[in-house]
């Protein structure tokens, strides 16, 4: 196959990679997006309104062929009877890790990669996330503070489309919000206890959300089915598919490849420059080149960092952008699986009708006007009221007649779940490294993840547990059932890092416009890139910082630097 | 009216003297009933388990001025959850506990629940309810067929239409909406 030539290439046409293709097609640059998976139709593969009746086992799912074919994949939710197929294959994709430190790798392989089942939760951080390594003495300081990304959190959020509501708090600072959706009647009345309870500390909030509530951009707001990680017909929530894809290809510079899994990078030690990177036909595997002046990795934290891995050169043994010893380092998720569940005393009268993605945020409280004794960093509580209906009949006392009317016509009390999502702190013991003893379905060399969570996590995780509970008990609920759950990381699939941002090429990977400090015209703006977690969502970071680099990548080809 | 009869043959509570009370008319009836509704057939339960589970289901779900249990082919989905989706071990403790609903039922003066009287069904099954949270015999097999029950009547197109009139999107939402239940 000959070799093909465009100003441009992108690797990963998921959340960063479909930023990447949007901004350089936009600045005028011809550019390939390779992607390792399959083209999506909307019209064949979202799925968001089959009803349980439409599936074969009712939503329970195709239990033995998920255990079979996603051992891994088959640990998260969103894996179910209507979206497995949008996970992973784990025996072609696999990856190894130590028998004591088990990872979960959640990965989606197709055209808009995990940006179609992703949990579209979008919080800006602060200047108390981005400063915590150095004044903590972990990692290493980010490169930028929260005025440097600022202007690009406004710019891709105003294209995004983002309900969320105001709320003036220092630790998650508003941004570019579409009208909120309304609280539930028992929701508000829990905001308005906390509220007062606690001081204004634990503030109930709308969950910030990459779903329209009003119509934007050529895409329908939100008609509350419930059921994103299936697909969006109406283009109502962001992923690439529904937004920055279709973006590019109006330009008429967007070539998009399926079925192209990249093998590395291709250097040129003469020019200390990349010259294109190396690619398998996911169906022929046939193997080819492609060429291009500047090169994003979006292919997902760990998989942009395996590329780099497997572009080791005699300049580079241990793979491009390794010089500073951090290549595969610092890897982190973060850590859920804390909190509480309650049924509340109040708005018996009341329901709600619709089904809203996602429903309400309790923003971190912890570490950050007073300091807590047991932990570093914070943690924030993602969490809903609902009234079950007859989903409460498996746990109910009673059958018949009056048992089925109940479950027909009636609802259970108000239900307030608070689950914690916590930061992860950024440890070179966390790392991954390519498997000598493994590959992939294409032959490519296959990571050995070593990644566990510390005592500070642990003790984090503990204390979801005790302030969940303490909301609900300040709320009046009763039946308080606590939970926390041992998984391992990955689950919440933010894994992030192992390519870090830095000051210094001695230890970072990265300079503070995401080029790799061994390669410039090589940019990585996924997840990989991060120095530290902090306890938000990360996705739309990922989207600022890639918007912005594209913006430097730019300047530089048009000063000629690249 | 056929339907109706078998359905409310199944349902113990609704076993009336004039219909045959063994367990074969029964479950001729069924299998009637099945073959001409089109049904997949069975493949797990045999022919006893089959008039168990159905017995049991249809008292969980009756038919009532709404469809039960039966109407909508709970008994099927639940063979094929046992056949296509339960691990091996799943399925012998599920079938096991079948088994122990007999012997539970042996020790109220018959051999097999669905020869009980309709009361002593109830009085047994009142019991199974307190113990579904067991993790072997009767107790299990009752709490599982509870919940596949529920689930897979509630998850039964015909239910999902007239019952739930499910509704897969909406307008907009609507957070404080009065309520007042239905029963």
């Amino acid at each position: 196959m000959p070799t093909m030539t465009y100003d441009a290439i992108v690797v990963g046409s998921g959340i960063s990679g479909g930023w990447a293709a949007k901004e350089l097609t936009e600045k005028g640059l011809r550019t390939i997006v390779l992607e390792a998976g399959r083209p999506i139709d909307p019209a064949v593969d979202y799925v968001e309104h089959v009803p349980p009746s439409g599936k074969r086992y009712r939503g329970l799912g195709n239990r033995k062929q998920v255990e079979r074919y996603q051992p891994i994949q088959r640990h998260t939710g969103a894996c179910d009877e209507w979206s497995s197929k949008f996970f992973v294959n784990d025996l072609d994709n696999p990856y190894s890790f130590p028998e004591d430190k088990p990872f979960y790798w959640i990965r989606g392989r197709q055209v808009g990669g995990r940006s179609i089942m992703w949990g579209r939760c979008v919080y800006r951080w602060s200047d108390l996330d981005f400063t915590a390594n150095a004044r903590e003495g972990y990692g290493v300081d980010w490169p930028l503070r929260y005025n440097d990304l600022a202007p690009w959190w406004s710019y891709v959020e105003k294209f995004v489309g983002i309900q969320g509501r105001r709320e003036n708090l220092p630790q998650v600072p508003d941004g570019e919000f579409q009208a909120p959706w309304p609280l539930n009647a028992a929701e508000q009345k829990s905001r308005d206890i906390l509220l007062t309870k606690f001081g204004g500390e634990r503030v109930i909030t709308n969950a910030r959300l990459a779903v329209l509530t009003e119509d934007h951009d050529g895409r329908q707001k939100c008609h509350l089915c419930g059921h994103c990680a299936r697909g969006c017909i109406t283009l109502s929530y962001f992923s690439s598919i529904n937004s920055t894809l279709p973006a590019a290809r109006k330009t008429g510079r967007l070539t998009l490849r399926p079925f192209s899994v990249v093998h590395s990078v291709i250097y040129d030690p003469v020019k200390r420059r990349a010259t294109g990177v190396r690619v398998i036909d996911a169906n022929t595997k046939e193997m080819f080149d492609v060429n291009a002046k500047v090169i994003f990795l979006n292919a997902s934290a760990m998989e942009s960092t395996r590329i780099l891995l497997n572009s080791a050169t005699p300049e580079f043994p241990n793979g491009l952008g390794s010089s500073s010893g951090e290549l595969g380092h610092n890897l982190m998720d973060h850590i859920m699986d804390g909190g509480a569940t309650g049924t509340l005393p109040f708005a018996m009268d009341r329901r709600e009708i619709g089904r809203r993605p996602d429903a309400i945020y309790v923003p971190r409280f912890r570490n950050v006007k007073t300091k807590h004794p047991d932990f570093l960093r914070g943690y924030g509580f993602e969490g809903r009221a609902y009234r079950p209906g007859w989903e409460r009949g498996a746990e109910m006392p009673g059958f018949g007649a009056s048992f089925k009317k109940s479950l027909s016509g009636d609802l259970g009390p108000w239900e307030m779940e608070f689950g914690g999502f916590g930061e992860m702190l950024p440890r070179h013991e966390n790392y991954v490294e390519l498997d000598p003893h493994l590959v992939d379905a294409w032959g490519i060399p296959a990571l050995r993840v070593s990644c566990v969570y510390s005592e500070n996590e642990k003790k984090m995780q503990e204390d979801m547990v005790v302030s969940a509970t303490e909301m609900l008990e300040a709320l009046g609920a009763t039946n308080i059932r606590p939970f926390k759950e041992d998984n391992p990381p990955g689950l919440v699939i933010h894994e992030t890092g192992t390519a870090r941002m830095g000051r210094d090429p001695k230890t970072a990977v990265l300079n503070s416009h995401n080029q790799v400090w061994d390669a410039p015209n090589v940019f990585v703006t996924d997840g990989a890139c991060m120095p530290s977690t902090a306890n938000q969502n990360p996705s739309i970071t990922y989207m600022a910082l890639t918007a912005r680099a594209v913006d430097y990548a730019h300047q530089l080809l048009n000063r000629r630097e690249l | 009216m056929r339907r109706r009869e078998v359905v409310q043959f199944l349902g113990a509570a609704l076993a009336l003297p004039f219909i045959p009370r063994g367990a074969d008319a029964a479950i001729k009836f069924a299998q009637e009933l099945h073959l001409r509704l089109g049904d997949v057939p069975f493949r797990t339960l045999n022919r006893g388990q089959q008039a168990l589970v159905t017995t049991i289901a249809e008292m969980i779900i009756p038919e009532t001025d709404t469809p039960g249990a039966t109407s909508v082919k709970v008994p099927e989905f639940i063979d094929l959850i046992l056949t296509e989706r339960a691990s091996d071990d799943e399925k012998a403790a599920f079938l096991a506990g079948l088994r122990d609903i007999d012997v539970r039922a042996a020790a109220m003066g018959s051999n097999r629940f669905i020869d009980l009287p309709a009361a002593k069904k109830v009085e047994l099954l009142t019991t199974l309810d307190g113990s579904r949270e067991d993790k072997a015999g009767a107790g299990l097999a009752f709490g599982r067929l509870k919940a596949l029950t529920v689930y897979g009547y509630f998850t039964s197109q015909r239910v999902e239409q007239e019952i739930l009139k499910l509704q897969m999107f909406f307008n907009g939402y609507q957070g404080n909406v009065p309520f007042t239940p239905a029963v």
